[in-house]
């Protein structure tokens, strides 16, 4: 698998260029991989203090947990992961240098992922009326924040998946470490999801 | 490997016979910021006791003891606090000096200077100003004591717009820049900045727990990734001053 | 606004990349924050400076809630207005036949008002921490969120004076803004000014709720944010055209 774009991306960290005989292709570039990291560090300890947090009230978790609608949760991780397929098959497709392709693919992953949004509003609007409010208890604190932060993450997503419609819809770019670096991000957001999903929805 | 000069408009012609002042400018200001967040580290971590904040769930009683039990740290804390706090001021400047410098053009700098001087007030001196008026008066009524209390600590942990303004401006500022002023993935970490302070919307609602004001979540999880945001940007303002070449002609 | 091949990667297109995104976070912050500006049960109707203690502490008791989601949504998006202020410093040092010091005076005007809106939402959210406050104390503090909210606008009248001497000065040969803007920002600043009663009056329509200090001077501001955005478009696009940077 040879990468044909290995021009210098405005998102390469400065150093030296990549003049290697035999590069070594990350997919994307290393400020991205620093991201998705980073992120999955501060999510995790979210994570572990959410687990503590249940040790300490495994019964109200529990409860609260029934109210949670899990065919609309099992939704939204179908819908992410959707996207996540569009948009790693649009990374193909770019590689294959079928850009219009990669394009399309694209739009349909971002497709998914206001989808997703979308989905979220409904479940959360549902919630609400319901009674079940972020003061409610500390399940569902943690229930809205965790959500709250990751459909922040899906909108920041879209953003860059913006970005690389801009890039590929330009003939003078379409490189291809944007292209990864945006999927990169995406797979993570989808990953973050499934934990996400399986903590709070499924977790017995 | 030096920095490219920007190619925006162009800067005052430098009378040849002047001697330049070199970076010795730049350098002064740099120190200043480790030097300036090494003080405030004291200041609220073991002065004031800000840093970790005391508990949201104890009684007006308990509250008005918080204030009689550290009133001379508080004093002595927040009294130079507001000598020094200038110095945010420099740390925010040498970033919007650098920001300058890059090829974004000056809006970004702008809204990041202008968003962190409004954070100053209700996000760092505000807790100050009530604290020190808390322990003003030893015989104060303590649910005057508390109303101060609950004021400064929500501010200083609650203030959030005006730093993610900053935090976005910065972030935008460095992914475009083509000058490598910065390298791109400090932009990223700043994007977690902003992170922290969505996690930090439910110190107005709890009490307790790992979202009060200081809970694990709200408060530890951003103070953490602060300080390592913080550690960054000043091993990577150095960087800057490193690689600034120092015959560049003054900013315009 | 079409970006030219050639110029994709100079810093003058960074520049004006950098200003729309600043200019487009107007619409997308100013609309949420009109939803919480809607969702805050003290604003349709306006609270009356009258309300006895106890009925002040009931409220926050009984509105918690909304109180919360519309203040923590101030606190949260309403400096995300400074970037588009910013913008028109940008594009008052662009004024060819002035010096700069109008735009300098009007960053630091900015800066200050938007220290004061920064302020307000904090009084609220203190007031509805906890219900069982003494109400007097609750009364002081919602006094000290109204008061602050609606009466300091000695800021944006200054950078609304401020704007439109620089605009009436602004006689190259390619002025930056339409000149009826200046009248504008004149009219936005007679508008807002009045409502400095909102400190002094607790009845009529210079008190916090009254037609003027709430109704006209919030009316007047998001209209001014609203008309600055399609101006400031209009000259993103112009300065563009200018420098070479799009058709």
């Amino acid at each position: 698998m040879t990468n044909t774009d290995q021009t210098a991306s405005d998102l390469d960290i400065a150093g030296p260029s990549h003049s290697a005989a035999r590069p070594v292709h990350m997919p994307g570039d290393g400020a991205m991989w620093v991201m998705v990291l980073g992120d999955f560090i501060i999510f995790g300890s979210y994570f572990v203090i959410f687990m503590i947090y249940r040790a300490m009230a495994p019964h109200e978790f529990l409860e609260s947990q029934q109210h949670l609608n899990l065919n609309v949760g099992a939704l939204n991780t179908l819908v992410l992961l959707t996207s996540s397929w569009f948009v790693a098959r649009s990374v193909q497709a770019v590689r294959a240098g079928d850009h219009s392709r990669g394009l399309r693919l694209t739009y349909l992953g971002g497709l998914c992922g206001v989808l997703f949004i979308v989905i979220k509003a409904y479940e959360w609007t549902a919630k609400v009326a319901a009674g079940y409010t972020m003061p409610s208890n500390q399940f569902f604190m943690f229930y809205y924040m965790l959500t709250g932060v990751h459909l922040f993450h899906v909108g920041l997503g879209l953003l860059i998946l913006g970005i690389v419609v801009r890039e590929l819809r330009n003939p003078r770019r379409r490189r291809l470490s944007m292209v990864e670096s945006g999927a990169t991000y995406w797979h993570m957001v989808d990953l973050l999801w499934i934990v996400i999903f399986a903590l709070l929805y499924v977790m017995r | 490997m030096s920095s490219a000069v920007s190619t925006e408009s162009a800067a005052r012609p430098v009378d040849p016979g002047a001697r330049p002042a070199g970076k010795r400018d730049v350098w002064i200001v740099f120190w200043i910021v480790p030097a300036f967040y090494t003080a405030f580290g004291i200041i609220f971590f073991a002065l004031a006791r800000v840093m970790p904040p005391p508990r949201p769930d104890v009684t007006t009683d308990q509250m008005a003891h918080f204030f009689h039990a550290h009133a001379t740290t508080i004093q002595i804390g927040f009294g130079i606090l507001v000598l020094i706090v200038g110095g945010a001021g420099v740390a925010n400047g040498i970033v919007v000096y650098h920001i300058k410098r890059m090829t974004v053009g000056s809006v970004l700098g702008y809204a990041y200077m202008g968003s962190l001087a409004v954070g100053a007030l209700p996000g760092c001196l505000l807790v100050a100003f009530c604290f020190l008026t808390a322990v003003y008066r030893p015989d104060r009524d303590p649910q005057l004591l508390a109303l101060l209390y609950d004021l400064g600590l929500l501010s200083y942990v609650g203030s959030l717009g005006c730093f993610t303004t900053a935090w976005f401006a910065f972030a935008i500022a460095i992914l475009y820049d083509r000058n490598q002023i910065f390298p791109k993935w400090l932009a990223y970490v700043t994007v977690w900045q902003i992170v922290t302070e969505i996690l930090a919307i439910p110190v107005f609602v709890s009490k307790a727990g790992p979202f009060a004001w200081n809970g694990s979540i709200a408060f530890w999880v951003g103070t953490v990734v602060f300080g390592f945001w913080l550690s960054c940007l000043i091993v990577f303002l150095k960087k800057a001053n490193d690689l600034q070449p120092a015959d560049e002609a003054p900013l315009p | 606004m079409q970006i030219l091949a050639e110029a994709e990667d100079l810093p003058k297109t960074a520049n004006i990349r950098t200003q729309l995104i600043s200019l487009w976070s107007v619409p997308i912050f100013g609309a949420i924050l009109l939803v919480a500006f809607a969702a805050f049960p003290g604003f349709f109707p306006p609270m009356s400076p009258d309300m006895p203690a106890n009925q002040v502490a009931a409220f926050y008791r009984d509105n918690e809630a909304m109180i919360r989601f519309s203040m923590i949504t101030f606190n949260l998006c309403g400096i995300m207005l400074l970037p588009m202020f910013m913008v028109i410093v940008v594009q008052m040092k662009r004024m060819a036949t002035q010096s700069h010091a109008f735009a300098y005076c009007y960053l630091t005007a900015a800066v200050s008002g938007a220290t004061l809106f920064a302020l307000a939402d904090i009084f609220y959210l203190t007031a509805a921490f906890r219900p069982d406050r003494n109400p007097e104390l609750v009364m002081l503090l919602n006094d000290m969120a109204w008061i602050i909210f609606i009466a300091p606008v000695g800021a944006i009248v200054a950078m609304n004076l401020l704007l439109a001497a620089a605009i009436y000065f602004d006689n190259g040969p390619n002025p930056v803004f339409p000149r009826w803007v200046g009248h504008y920002a004149l009219a936005t600043a007679v508008a807002m000014a009045p409502a400095v009663g909102a400190a002094i009056f607790r009845t009529g329509p210079l008190a916090w709720d009254g037609g003027v200090s709430f109704w006209l001077r919030n009316g007047a501001f998001a209209l001014f944010v609203a008309v600055m955005f399609f101006v400031l478009r209009g000259v993103l696009q112009r300065q563009a055209v200018d420098e070479g940077v799009a058709r």
